[in-house]
């Protein structure tokens, strides 16, 4: 095997001359000034290696850039099958190789009661909103390769605003499904919760074992003064393909952000959840799954971000691993100069289920400021031999005791989503895979 | 109410091991090749496989570079403007008394030479900028067949136990500061701990640097043979300078199986004054080995000088049953910045390891803990408990954690707990209620923080520390 660079490799698809055509099939002015700066950033930061401490456990070298395409930029297509789970919500996106569709369900959208349309539209409609947030204040760690060429290169991007004041009952669900071999996505979502405004969104990422697929993804999310917003992002590309997200959001006054992240497909990935709690009485909970089994690699690095005092955040991260699995968890938790009367938690829980499947974590404490309460807590072990006597002892057998208890594990994280239909289905998907 | 917020003016602790003695010094000029290499070597006397091992380790040396991710910032090292070999000049006529001056400097640094003088159980080493000056207790120790000396002495006398074990834990091209430290190292203790022998009294070492713009490079290398037990101390200070010293040591620990090693340490290196300027910059490498099965060693730690502090003493766990213990205060204020904490590799089935690390911070200090817990395959059974906490005391300082946790075994069981948060008012209002002042409330308060620690030193050592912190804290307050 020859050694190829990696920057090489990856950037001669993804170059000026790419670039200019993106360019040219984007028809906003605004939007192609965005991504010309993310594009010139993307150029100077070089490729990350696995010398990088960020990918020191997870080298990029192993994700195989130069065999996947970039799609061209999504269009509008018509409506596919509904789903079962369509019916759980006011708007549903569907988003395939072939193109998007938006679904009003509950007549929201035509009565502007909540914007959910292509970044494009957006440029048009809501310029200033997209001027303020797209590729904008959010991305709070400079120089970061792919959020740059996700602001580049972007072929599909949502926006999505809930008015101020407004409550958006049912929420809103994002479904991507990938049927074309070796496609490259690059989504970029943003949302912006209003003053005061209440809204559910939902992220499903699917793609069949068979049909490899490589995702670049960018999250931006606003979540006004007073607002509160539940983001839920369930991972499940098959198990040939990649993701690498890079997700960033930010929480004004008396707001709150409610962040599941579950991740159970993919061969490798590459994940970055950033949070600032940017003024007083801003709160955040994240909480994440993961299930690595067979020869699945996931990394995830969460940063909690105090830029302001009196801020609050709380994070679990769960995760088991099984057969050869391999996880990383990277936490921070970062209070800046002044940040004080902060109370801030992470906690890292991690099951491994043989010898062989092998957890990392890295919780991480960086504090400048004095007068707060930071904390974190990380474990790892296997299920509770004790639990798994009681339950052997009721007459279950050691594998059905098991899987109990490995759901059991992770009810907590499961429980906090509002939707028993896809509770079910993670549960489903635990499941198969213990 | 205490008012910590307000600039919390940390006025200058004295710091009573600043001064200088003065003696006449026999040193080597600036600069560093092979050459120096072999002039220093000729100057101990030793024998050619040292200094071929040397050489070697230098050859390492230049392929390699300075590390730069701790967690400290400090302008480059210029190797080539530190002086390898220091050593006070001795009278021809009458070589094996210990200088009047330096006598008295030992003193002064409650160090006692004579053994009449002696500390009733403690055995003394003391290291005067690049050699050993003098050994006590040496006959007491020698009836129980426990070998206590100077490295240089080891090199001469049981080269076959030197050869056997030196850099067997931290190997020469380890790291860029063990390599440097492989290729200049002037001075050190070596124990060896017979089979079966438990050292009645307490073996210590003494470091003082007090030459100006010389490094110093020690290494020490204790071996605990089958069924044995050592407690070891080690004590540091230097004359405060406003110019930035090196400090690269070595520490090798090789315990046999069902040999306990304790190691504890005071480290009060000169910190640098109010600016930041001067200091030592201590970078050492630590390393334990309980290479047979029922071995322990434990490390103890209290950091409260060096201007930077950046070292690691860890624990590799082969043997089965094997435990590693690490206990850590450390303690930065005004500019010092300490990038400390351990790593516990667990080998060996059913291997036990306690962290349990203190940090507080107070001035404009950095203070971070790295630990790394590795569970290898092989590690049936083995279990880890981790807690770090950090203190803060102002409004300027930092408190960083950064721990690593790896875990490829599924019997193994870790647990890994940090906490950060400031001096407790609460706690300080009450103490002050009771009519004591808010500066002895903050030490009382910190010393509660550290019990966990200190508790694990020996007594005196145990009183000297708290002392010591209770110094350090002086000021901090108000």
């Amino acid at each position: 095997m020859t050694t190829i660079n990696l920057d090489q490799a990856f950037t001669a698809a993804l170059d000026a001359a790419r670039f200019q055509d993106v360019v040219t099939s984007t028809p906003d002015a605004s939007i192609r000034a965005k991504r010309q700066a993310a594009f010139d950033a993307y150029q100077t930061i070089p490729m990350p290696t696995a010398r990088d401490e960020e990918w020191r456990r997870t080298d990029p070298a192993s994700i195989p850039f130069g065999d996947f395409d970039l799609l061209p930029a999504l269009r509008p297509v018509a409506a596919g099958a509904e789903q079962e789970l369509d019916t759980l919500f006011d708007v549903v996106v569907t988003v395939s190789e072939r193109g998007y569709h938006i679904t009003d369900r509950s007549g929201l959208l035509k009565s502007g009661g909540l914007v959910v349309c292509s970044l494009d539209e957006a440029a048009h409609q809501h310029a200033e909103a997209v001027a303020r947030h797209v590729h904008g204040p959010a991305l709070i760690e400079p120089n970061r390769k792919f959020t740059e060429l996700n602001g580049a290169f972007w072929n599909f991007g949502l926006f999505i605003r809930i008015p101020a004041k407004a409550e958006i009952g049912k929420g809103v669900l994002v479904r991507y499904r990938l049927a074309k071999n070796q496609a490259l996505l690059v989504p970029k979502l943003v949302v912006v919760a209003g003053e005061g405004s209440r809204a559910n969104v939902v992220e499903v990422f699917e793609s069949d074992d068979a049909c490899p697929v490589l995702c670049i993804g960018a999250r931006e999310l606003y979540v006004g003064q007073a607002a509160r917003l539940q983001l839920f992002g369930l991972q499940e590309w098959g198990r040939t393909s990649y993701h690498i997200g890079e997700d960033w959001a930010q929480v004004e006054r008396d707001a709150q952000i409610d962040w599941v992240t579950l991740t159970l497909g993919t061969k490798v990935s590459k994940m970055t959840m950033g949070c600032d709690v940017r003024a007083p009485n801003a709160n955040a909970y994240l909480s994440g799954l993961f299930f690595a089994n067979r020869d699945q690699h996931v990394d995830q690095r969460t940063l909690q971000q105090h830029s302001a005092p009196h801020t609050y955040s709380n994070l679990l991260y769960k995760g088991a691993v099984k057969d050869q699995g391999h996880s990383v968890y990277q936490g921070i938790i970062a209070a800046s100069p002044g940040a004080i009367k902060v109370d801030a938690y992470q906690m890292n829980n991690n099951l491994v289920l043989n010898t062989g499947a092998r957890a990392d974590s890295l919780p991480g404490l960086k504090i400048d400021a004095d007068d707060l309460k930071c904390s974190h807590g990380s474990t790892m072990g296997n299920l509770d031999p004790e639990q798994l006597y009681y339950l052997r002892s009721r007459g279950f057998s050691d594998a059905e005791a098991r899987k109990m208890l490995v759901l059991a594990f992770f009810e907590e994280i499961i429980a906090k989503i509002p939707y028993e239909f896809l509770q079910e289905r993670i549960r489903e998907d635990v499941h198969r895979k213990i | 109410m205490p008012n910590l917020e307000t600039d919390s003016k940390l006025v200058s602790d004295e710091y009573k091991y600043g001064f200088e003695t003065v003696i006449p010094q026999d040193s080597f000029p600036k600069g560093l090749n092979e050459d120096v290499i072999r002039a220093l070597s000729a100057k101990k006397n030793e024998p050619e496989w040292m200094t071929e091992w040397r050489l070697k380790a230098y050859r390492k040396w230049l392929k390699m570079k300075e590390p730069r991710w701790a967690d400290v910032h400090y302008p480059p090292i210029d190797y080539q403007d530190i002086s390898y070999y220091s050593a006070p000049k001795r009278d021809a006529a009458n070589a094996a008394e210990i200088d009047e001056e330096m006598k008295r400097t030992f003193e002064r640094l409650g160090v006692p030479l004579h053994e009449q003088n002696a500390l009733a159980g403690v055995a003394v080493d003391a290291v005067f900028d690049s050699v050993s000056v003098a050994t006590t207790q040496k006959d007491k120790l020698a009836e129980l067949g426990v070998i206590f000396c100077s490295i240089t002495e080891a090199i001469h006398q049981h080269p076959e136990l030197v050869k056997k074990y030196l850099s067997t834990v931290v190997p020469t091209g380890d790291n860029f500061f063990a390599a440097l430290n492989s290729a200049v190292f002037t001075d050190g203790s070596f124990c060896y701990i017979p089979k079966g022998v438990k050292c009645p009294i307490e073996l210590s070492t003494y470091f003082r640097i007090n030459a100006v713009d010389t490094g110093q490079f020690e290494r020490t290398l204790i071996v605990a043979d089958e069924g044995s037990y050592v407690s070891y101390i080690e004590g540091c200070t230097a004359p405060s300078r406003d110019r930035n010293q090196l400090h690269a040591a070595v520490v090798e620990l090789i315990a046999l199986e069902g040999a306990q090693i304790k190691y504890s340490t005071v480290q009060n290196w000169y910190a640098g004054d109010d600016e930041g300027r001067g200091g030592i910059y201590n970078f050492v490498t630590k390393r334990g080995h309980c290479r047979g099965k029922n071995s322990k060693i434990s490390w103890t730690q209290v950091e409260v000088g060096s201007s930077i502090t950046w070292k690691y003493p860890s624990v590799i766990l082969e043997g089965d049953n094997s435990v590693g213990e690490f206990y850590s205060v450390a303690f930065t204020n005004k500019k010092m910045q300490a990038d400390t904490g351990t790593k516990m590799v667990h080998v060996g089935a059913n291997t036990k390891s306690t962290i349990v690390s203190k940090g507080i911070s107070a001035g404009q200090s950095r203070n971070s803990y790295r630990g790394l817990v590795h569970v290898l395959p092989s590690a049936e059974n083995a279990r880890n408990h981790t807690q770090c906490d950090s203190m803060l005391i102002g409004d300027k300082c930092s408190a960083n954690t950064y721990p690593v946790i790896e875990c490829e075994n599924h019997t193994a069981i870790t647990e890994h707990e940090a906490t950060t948060s400031k001096i407790s008012e609460e706690q300080l209002f009450y103490i002050m209620s009771r009519g004591i002042d808010e500066e002895s409330a903050t030490s009382l308060v910190v010393n509660g923080f550290c019990k966990e620690v200190f508790k694990e030193l020996p007594m005196e050592f145990s009183v000297e520390a708290i002392k010591l912190l209770e110094i350090k804290l002086e000021h901090s307050v108000g």
